[in-house]
């Protein structure tokens, strides 16, 4: 008996190395620990490069694990529920890293961004916007995007635009021309629904400014009120004009961009990622397609920009700080990674010391939109918190399915996110 | 000797039993726990909310909705690949041409993941170029485009189907092995009775068949309650959640909105759901075995 607990012991302790395997692979001295969603073919390539020049610089190793865009969501909770979360990673600026700082998961930088001088090398709008929660910095942006309207530049010639639409107007004069041409003037991939989100967030910034965008966004103000219905109004009539792809729902966003790069429709209203996903096809930027900001409609109103930040964060319980803030310095203010970092994701960098001739012709003219915006606001799903996106996301396809409802549907949706801005 | 013996049961079992523990038992105990806080999924700081998760559930028009689908799914699972699976395992018991061929052909699917029929039947279901609106179209003479997983109407349908087509094979695999333990000569002494071909069915080879439909019956359930890729695949629980299922919307509190707690929570009443069905299931085995040895 005694022999057999000596053994049950022995085996017993087979298990302690087995449990703490997980430990030991990001116990690596000097190591940094990283995990990202930039995993397409390009992204993953381009991401390798720029840490190995880093590795290079600093003689610091990292070891990386990548996930994909939609799978990371779920696989940094599971990291985060299991107390494993990597040293450093990606997220999205916004209301996400506002909930993840606001349940302590975050390591501040103000001592690493002083030291750094990253106020001199951040754009001071995306760094006021993205960076700081809760009065501390949080976040460095390792690039960003632009929401505009992007088109196929031989069906908008054949359509006689000259110059891009300046108002309303103009806008809907153009649309029904394509649409009397045979072609759809608007194509849509909203199957997984965040591609409908740029649609609502320029109608209301354009239409009830981004001051009230801003706090429908956190909750004081509603979705009863006379400014959402109005912008949902104006959605309506594009539908009911005819503007719009048939089964928005069944496409997703590359589907809508095959649809505009085939001709078949005219333009999608999408981030700059476009770009990357079209020039991968063979499109030429500034020949084959182009892009105009989303129109202005009403005077007085101030023009924002809409887009997301990709950023790098620390987590609160990181095993190498020090590393990890040696990091994201360099990653942010090295204006040859951060060069070819935007040019690889067919983004913008935050850097203001790389240059604009770096990026090709379209993307320097989005660029140059952002710099002329009066503010930059982030797209609808990381401009408010996770459970309030998921009503609004929701109403989106619910509306695109069946414009008819908008008000029935914006009655529902004024009670869930009210319930959702109280989880 | 003896010990020796005993030491070896106990190692050799402590491994799968450790394992179990680990990755069955241990996360089965923390969801019960989660589910009675408002854990976020990231705070290490959370309260304790007594039964509040599970007072929300009564009024959480999203779980009854998955709810109602949940039950549409399972009846769906239970009844279409059964009953197609029983007709055509009859279909290939008769003497058809080529009877092998034809059921390595319909067996096939099962072969498949989940994913991949998911997005087989993603473009057939395809509402501009898909095979079904074409079909559709060459018969109508007119452009059919219904996109038959972005209606709320037909989105959980058209992953019954697909889902069916999966599973039928191995319904039909069962069925078949079921057929050949009926003993040649009672069914002929039927014939010679003077039993029509349904009697024989009906009064003979259903009955007979009891263990297998047992067996297919308890497979299917399983399956359909495991099944959350295939739904994930074609439709997300989309449109605006329509064919959203209990698993889809646990997945969805806790993962998209963050409410660790509230998805415990329905994970718990999905276990006391899985926990009823296989009760009844063992029971229903029970009776079989004692009617049929």
């Amino acid at each position: 008996m005694k022999q057999i607990s000596r053994r049950g012991v022995l085996l017993g302790s087979l298990a302690v190395p087995l449990l703490s395997m997980g430990r030991m692979a990001r116990a690596q001295a000097g190591e940094v620990t990283i995990s990202h969603y930039f995993t397409g073919e390009l992204g993953l390539k381009a991401f390798n490069e720029q840490i190995a020049k880093f590795t290079e610089a600093t003689g610091i190793a990292m070891k990386e694990s990548p996930v994909g865009h939609e799978d990371f969501k779920t696989d940094i909770l599971v990291r985060a529920a299991g107390n494993s979360l990597p040293d450093v990673f990606s997220y999205w600026a916004g209301a996400r890293v506002q909930f993840i700082v606001d349940s302590n998961s975050l390591h501040p930088i103000d001592e690493m961004w002083g030291a750094n001088g990253l106020d001199g090398i951040i754009a001071k709008p995306v760094a006021d916007s993205a960076t700081l929660y809760n009065g501390k910095r949080y976040l460095v942006p390792m690039n960003y995007h632009y929401a505009g309207m992007f088109y196929n530049v031989k069906v908008l010639a054949d359509a006689g635009m000259t110059a891009p639409p300046a108002s309303w107007d103009d806008f809907l004069a153009l649309c029904e021309t394509l649409k009397g041409k045979g072609v759809a003037p608007v194509a849509l991939g909203s199957k997984n629904r965040w591609p409908a989100q740029f649609w609502f967030d320029y109608l209301l910034l354009r239409t009830a400014g981004p001051d009230y965008r801003a706090r429908l966004m956190t909750g004081d103000a509603k979705y009863s009120d006379p400014e959402v219905a109005a912008a949902l109004a104006m959605w309506k009539e594009l539908f009911d004009k005819g503007y719009f792809v048939e089964n928005a729902n069944a496409d997703d966003w590359t589907d809508a961009s095959d649809k505009v790069a085939r001709g078949e429709a005219a333009m999608t209203l999408m981030g700059t990622w476009i770009t990357g996903y079209w020039n991968g096809n063979g499109l030429v930027p500034g020949q084959d397609y182009d892009f105009f900001e989303f129109p202005k409609i009403k005077d007085g109103v101030p023009n924002a920009a809409v887009g997301p930040v990709d950023g790098l964060v620390i987590a609160a319980n990181a095993a190498n700080v020090e590393g990890a803030e040696k990091f994201l310095a360099f990653m942010v203010s090295d204006a040859g990674v951060q060069a070819a970092w935007a040019n690889a994701q067919g983004a913008l960098s935050a850097n203001v010391n790389v240059d604009p001739a770096s990026y090709n012709a379209v993307m320097q003219k989005a660029a140059a939109r952002v710099a002329a915006a009066e503010a930059f606001a982030f797209n609808y799903d990381l401009a408010t918190p996770p459970p309030v996106a998921e009503v609004g996301l929701s109403m989106f396809t619910r509306f695109i399915d069946d414009p008819s409802q908008a008000e029935a549907i914006l009655a529902q949706v004024a009670t869930d996110a009210e319930a959702a801005f109280n989880e | 000797m003896e010990q020796h013996n005993r030491f070896w049961r106990i190692a050799l079992l402590g491994l799968p039993l450790g394992l179990f523990g680990l990755f069955v038992v241990w996360p089965l105990f923390s969801s019960f726990y989660y589910s009675f806080t408002d854990w976020n999924g990231f705070d290490t700081n959370y309260s304790f909310v007594g039964f509040d998760n599970f007072a929300k559930i009564a009024t959480d028009r999203l779980f009854l909705q998955a709810a109602i689908n949940t039950t549409i799914w399972m009846a769906a699972a239970i009844i279409l690949p059964t009953t197609l699976g029983l007709m055509l395992a009859l279909l290939l018991d008769s003497r058809v041409a080529g009877a092998r061929v034809f059921k390595s052909i319909f067996y096939l699917p099962i072969c498949l993941s989940a994913v991949i029929v998911g997005q087989i039947w993603t473009w057939i279901y395809q509402p501009d170029w898909g095979l079904l609106n074409t079909i559709i179209s060459q018969i109508t003479g007119e452009k059919f485009k219904y996109a038959w997983l972005a209606k709320p109407d037909t989105a959980l349908w058209s992953v019954i189907v697909a889902w069916s087509w999966q599973q039928t094979g191995l319904a039909m695999v069962i069925y078949l092995a079921g057929l050949t333990a009926i003993p040649g000569d009672l069914l002929e002494v039927c014939e010679i009775e003077g039993a029509s071909p349904w009697q024989r069915f009906r009064r003979v080879v259903l009955p007979l068949l009891a263990p297998s439909t047992v067996v297919v019956v308890a497979l299917s359930v399983i399956n359909s309650l495991k099944g959350f890729d295939i739904l994930y695949i074609m439709t997300g629980g989309g449109p605006f959640n329509s064919s959203d299922t209990l698993a889809m919307h646990m997945y969805n509190e806790s993962f998209k909105k963050y409410l660790m707690g509230y998805g415990s929570a329905i994970s718990v009443v999905l276990f006391l759901i899985a926990l009823a069905i296989i009760g009844l299931y063992f029971r229903q085995l029970r009776k079989v075995d004692r009617i049929y040895g």
